[in-house]
């Protein structure tokens, strides 16, 4: 026990005269979370428009006031032909653009239906899609008011016809904002970062300098040498954790609803995988290069891509989602995701719990052993 | 310039490249291998929506639409309950993103003219798939109820009116695949990982060695041994632009639209100015080390975060949008998407063109400028 | 009582056998000289012999205990130093000490006595809280080697500890190796420098992992090479070599500093037959000839040339 403290004790000097190591750890998280979460944000609300009014009436004005009204588009111009809106779809960022027949005014006035063209640059889809969505709420609102201001000028009984109509509630982020997605999300991949990459260079640089023989030929155990090395990181992670954490809350307001005491063992748990993994890193790579290449490449990418981080995995081929159960991160996310957001806690999350602590345990453990036989 | 010395600078970086077999194959599989896995699991397409039902109805009209629902291919409804009790448990738990709650009177209400509200809870944690799902559901009980009043209207002989009539458009992509719209920014990271970065650990690795000193005294300028040592790396990155685009097109049907040579001068302009980072980067910086961070830093978080390749340049605050200036990412992905997606001509991007051209001058005469004052202090 | 007994000790890494069937033993106190060329497998033997690796077959007693079973009582009683400098250069001096000194679990009065013990060697007394990074080689050497000891063990390996020190330092290096195996502390020690073998009271050889040649320094100059040695100055060297090798009195010929050694063969019988030959030759200026007693150099040079054919 007492050699293990004093591996501690050596790893905590060596931060302290490491100031690079110090930012890494203490300013990168905020920046990053600060850059990521004011701009890893999916929400879409300034819709680039061109309008080519081609009634130039009353009503098509009115009906363009809405546009402006409901604060998600922007007009950008106003076109007098198609070759403009063409070119504008073309060349320039507008998302959409809205074509107000001929006789527009009149044809309501005489109670016809008219066609109302939006055409979208789809080359976001995901954009133009949702734009979509905006598009069809003020067109059916506008209809709305028509049909009920026709029923008033002709007397006539309001709903002649039976309707159904939606009514939606959104559950936890009333306002859609995909920040409240992304920002627990972004806890998780620092945490990683910290635990993971740092790990494994801390390894890698004793057995680059020659340190690492040197502790070798000590009466150390390999797990004492194991658990002085990793308790510095695992008390970083937690570091990072609460600054991350609370600087979500004051910055951005995102609170924790559930358990704080449940979401730092989860924190526990998911750091046991990754330092797993940066000790696994560490047995493979013989150089600090290396190490970062293997563990940034081949473990933090997919981590991003596969974790449903900003990518649902519910969207994903059924293949690439079985691979995201390998993904530790997954399990982590959903916890953080539930805890801060909904609010749950282990009653709902204890399959997600437990895989973590299963995978952790078993990364930890596969990486021990290797690690060990690589000194041995 | 001399011609010669050049070439024998970029003849030894070749040799170099095709000796380390690793690195070789990291630099040409890498980008298949994260086309092929990424591509698929980079998308925002919102089908099969988890959906649960409560039906406290349960009347020819409620069955009715949840069956239309059902055959529309976005929901799987894969669960029915008796209570809205279990409601809070099913969202909690995430079994399910959307609850459709059908009110007991709503066939009553809807025959007896009045309207009728059909709730739906939606799980808003991922506010993106939420919003679709809203579109979604708006847009089928619309559609739902139009087809009723149709057949009601038809039956009565009056008339039932709807006075817009939208009819939305979508160009370059009409399934609205998110696919497409991603796989350019996968290019640019790719490209960007296989120039910049790697350009700059190999000249850093020169500087490590000390080799680079010896090439130094030797009479190679600096611009050819600039030009001799980035060549290889620009036309390795050439080559894995082929190959992404060629496999982007094999797994995700995403055609070249528009002029293939205008794709690869602009690609070339790109290489050039993400090579003069990484020449940027090499400069600054005095270890392998430093220089990944750096490169990691400066060139490969922001343009997955900034470049607009993942999240909408227009719905960043005005301060955050200034930021995205410094990345030639975005200008390229601004290019790519316009010749590969909406097959446009340089009328569309001549801008960005000029751009990536001025920052690769800035990059270039700021490396020069650095280095020059180093060799003046040391 | 020998502290080091080596029994047919054997490392194969895949087909490749680094240490061959090897045995030998060092007796306690004794400076132990452990030579060969570079790839000669004098580092997989050291890393054996301290417990960091399992040899393929045989065993070796360090200590009295056995390297295959015992390899943690082995740790606790040696001390290791290898020829890249391995303290912690972000730590300060008294840092790195008390580190190591906490690792072999030392406490209270010992410690104490103990870390100003390595201070004193190392020179470094009252400058604990400087950097290590900011010290001079020798100076670290001495320090890594004070760590190496800090607990007492009876036995340290140094693995080219010398190496990339300026030659005054490294003398000084010698005086405290000295120090310690007059302490009864032994000492197993591998060098590139042949002059230092000369200080260590029995010396092995090894040349492909296989042991070529044992002894003390004298015995190995008069056992393995018994043949007549002439130093020869003259100019311009490589001439000289060339007319030597093909002549028909030489064994073996080569560089020494300025001079040129040759191993005589039977055909020799005097000094004047070899300058009479060489004074015949156009354009060589002879110096001088003396008959010498080899060097171990000398003998090694012979051994290795006689064993690569």
């Amino acid at each position: 026990m007492k050699t293990i403290l004093h591996i501690i004790k050596k790893e905590f000097q060596q931060f302290r005269r490491d100031p690079k190591m110090f930012g890494i750890v203490l300013i990168a998280p905020i920046i990053q979370l600060l850059i990521l979460g004011y701009a890893a944000t999916l929400d879409v609300n300034s819709v680039h428009t061109v309008v080519y009014d081609m009634d130039k009436s009353y009503e098509s004005r009115r009906f363009i006031e809405r546009f402006k009204r409901s604060g998600y588009f922007i007009i950008d111009m106003y076109a007098e032909n198609y070759e403009e809106v063409t070119e504008q779809l073309n060349n320039t960022s507008a998302i959409v653009a809205v074509v107000i027949p001929k006789e527009f005014e009149k044809k309501i006035q005489r109670k016809e239906t008219v066609p109302l063209q939006a055409i979208y640059n789809g080359s976001d889809g995901n954009t133009a899609g949702i734009a979509s969505g905006y598009v069809a709420k003020i067109i059916s609102e506008f209809s709305k008011e028509i049909v009920l201001d026709f029923r008033e000028r002709y007397g006539q009984k309001s709903s002649s016809v039976g309707m159904l109509t939606p009514e939606i509630r959104v559950w936890y982020n009333p306002e859609l904002k995909t920040r409240n997605f992304m920002l627990p999300g972004i806890v998780g991949l620092l945490l990683s970062v910290i635990t993971l990459i740092l790990t494994s260079l801390a390894i890698v640089k004793e057995k680059e300098i020659g340190t690492l023989e040197q502790l070798i030929v000590t009466p150390i155990k390999p797990f004492q040498l194991i658990i002085g090395k990793l308790v510095p990181f695992v008390i970083l992670g937690f570091i990072a954790v609460v600054m991350v954490i609370t600087a979500m809350n004051l910055i951005f307001g995102i609170e924790v609803r559930g358990s704080s005491f449940f979401l730092f063992f989860a924190s526990f748990l998911y750091i046991l995988s990754t330092l797993g993994l940066g000790l696994f890193v560490s047995t493979i790579s013989k150089t600090q290069q290396q190490a970062m290449m293997i563990a940034i490449f081949a473990i933090l990418m997919p981590m991003v891509y596969l974790s449903g981080f900003a990518f649902p995995i519910e969207n994903m081929p059924e293949v690439i989602q079985y691979v995201s159960y390998l993904i530790p991160l997954r399990y982590f996310i959903t916890i953080i995701r539930g805890v801060i957001l909904k609010g749950i806690g282990i009653e709902y999350l204890w399959m997600d719990t437990a895989a973590l602590l299963g995978i952790g345990i078993i990364i930890l453990t596969l990486s021990s052993l290797r690690f060990r036989k690589r000194l041995e | 310039m001399n011609f010669v010395r050049t070439k024998a600078i970029a003849k030894k970086e070749f040799k170099h490249l095709f000796r380390d077999i690793r690195m070789l194959l990291i630099l040409l599989f890498f980008p298949v291998f994260l086309l092929g896995i990424f591509g698929y699991a980079v998308n925002f397409d919102v089908k099969n929506i988890k959906t649960t039902v409560y039906d406290s109805d349960r009347t020819e009209l409620s069955r009715n639409f949840i069956n239309a629902l059902n055959s529309s291919g976005y929901f799987d409804i894969t669960k029915f309950i008796d209570s809205d009790t279990e409601i809070r448990k099913i969202l909690d738990k995430k079994d399910a993103q959307l609850v459709i709650v059908i009110p007991k009177n709503m066939s009553r209400e809807f025959h007896s003219n009045k309207e009728a509200k059909i709730q739906y809870l939606i799980d808003g944690v991922d506010g993106n798939t939420a919003n679709l799902i809203q579109n979604y559901v708006t847009a089928a009980t619309s559609s739902y109820n139009n087809k009723l009043t149709l057949i009601k209207v038809s039956k009565t002989g009056s008339k039932f009116y709807t006075p817009i009539d939208y009819q939305p458009i979508f160009w370059f992509n009409p399934e609205l695949k998110s696919t497409k719209f991603l796989i350019p920014g996968l290019i640019v990271m790719i490209l960007i990982v296989t120039s910049a970065v790697s350009v700059s650990l190999s000249l850093v690795r020169e500087k490590e060695r000390g080799t680079i000193e010896q090439v130094d005294v030797s009479p190679v300028k600096s611009g050819e041994l600039i030009i001799g040592k980035t060549t290889p790396y620009i036309v390795l990155a050439l080559f894995n632009a082929i190959v992404i685009l060629v496999v982007g097109y094999i797994l995700f049907d995403v055609e070249v639209k528009g002029s293939y040579l205008l794709l690869f001068i602009t690609t070339s302009i790109f290489l050039f100015a993400s090579t003069s980072l990484g020449i940027l980067v090499s400069v600054i910086s005095d270890s392998q080390q430093v220089a990944f961070n750096i490169s990691t830093m400066a060139s490969l978080l922001p343009s997955v975060i900034l470049s607009g390749f993942i999240f909408p340049i227009d719905s960043m605050p005005w301060a955050v949008q200034i930021f995205t200036n410094l990345t030639p990412a975005k200008f390229f992905i601004e290019i790519l998407r316009a010749i590969v997606l909406k097959g446009v001509g340089l009328q569309a991007f001549y801008l960005q063109v000029i751009y990536l051209i001025i920052f690769a001058t800035v990059f270039l005469g700021l490396a020069n400028l650095i280095n020059s004052r180093k060799g003046k202090t040391s | 009582m020998n502290s080091i007994e080596v029994k047919a000790l054997t490392k194969k890494f895949g087909s490749f056998v680094s240490v061959d069937n090897i045995s030998f033993s060092v007796k306690k106190g004794e400076i132990f000289g452990f030579l060969g060329a570079n790839g000669a497998g004098k580092s997989t033997t050291i890393k054996m012999l301290c417990g960091m690796l399992e040899p393929t077959s045989g065993d070796a007693l360090v200590g009295g205990y056995s390297i295959k079973k015992e390899s943690d009582n082995v740790k606790k009683n040696i001390g290791y130093m290898s020829q890249r400098f391995s303290l912690y250069n972000d730590l300060s001096i008294i840092e790195n000490i008390k580190f190591f000194a906490g690792v072999y679990g030392l406490e209270g009065e010992l410690l104490k006595e103990r870390i100003n013990w390595v201070l004193k060697i190392a020179n470094l007394e009252g400058k604990e809280n400087i950097l290590t990074a900011s010290l001079p080689g020798g100076i670290k050497q001495r320090l890594a080697l004070g760590t190496a000891v800090i607990h007492q063990p009876k036995i340290v390996f140094l693995d080219e500890p010398t190496s990339g020190v300026d030659p005054i330092s490294r003398r000084s290096f010698w005086d405290l190796i000295n120090d310690l195996s007059a302490q009864d502390i032994t000492v197993f020690v591998t060098t590139h420098y042949l002059e230092e073998a000369e200080f260590c009271h029995n010396i092995i050889l090894i040349n492909a992992g296989k042991l070529i040649a044992e002894g003390n320094p004298k015995e190995l100059k008069t056992k393995y090479l018994k043949k007549t040695i002439l130093e020869i100055e003259a100019t311009p060297v490589n001439n000289v070599i060339e007319i030597l090798k093909k002549s028909q009195y030489t064994e073996d010929v080569s560089i020494f500093g300025n001079n040129i050694h040759a191993v005589m063969n039977c055909n020799y019988s005097e000094k004047e037959q070899v300058y009479s030959m060489l004074q015949h030759v156009q354009d060589i200026s002879v110096e001088r000839i003396d008959e010498i007693v080899p060097t171990l150099e000398d003998v090694f040079i012979h051994l290795l040339e006689k064993d690569g054919k």
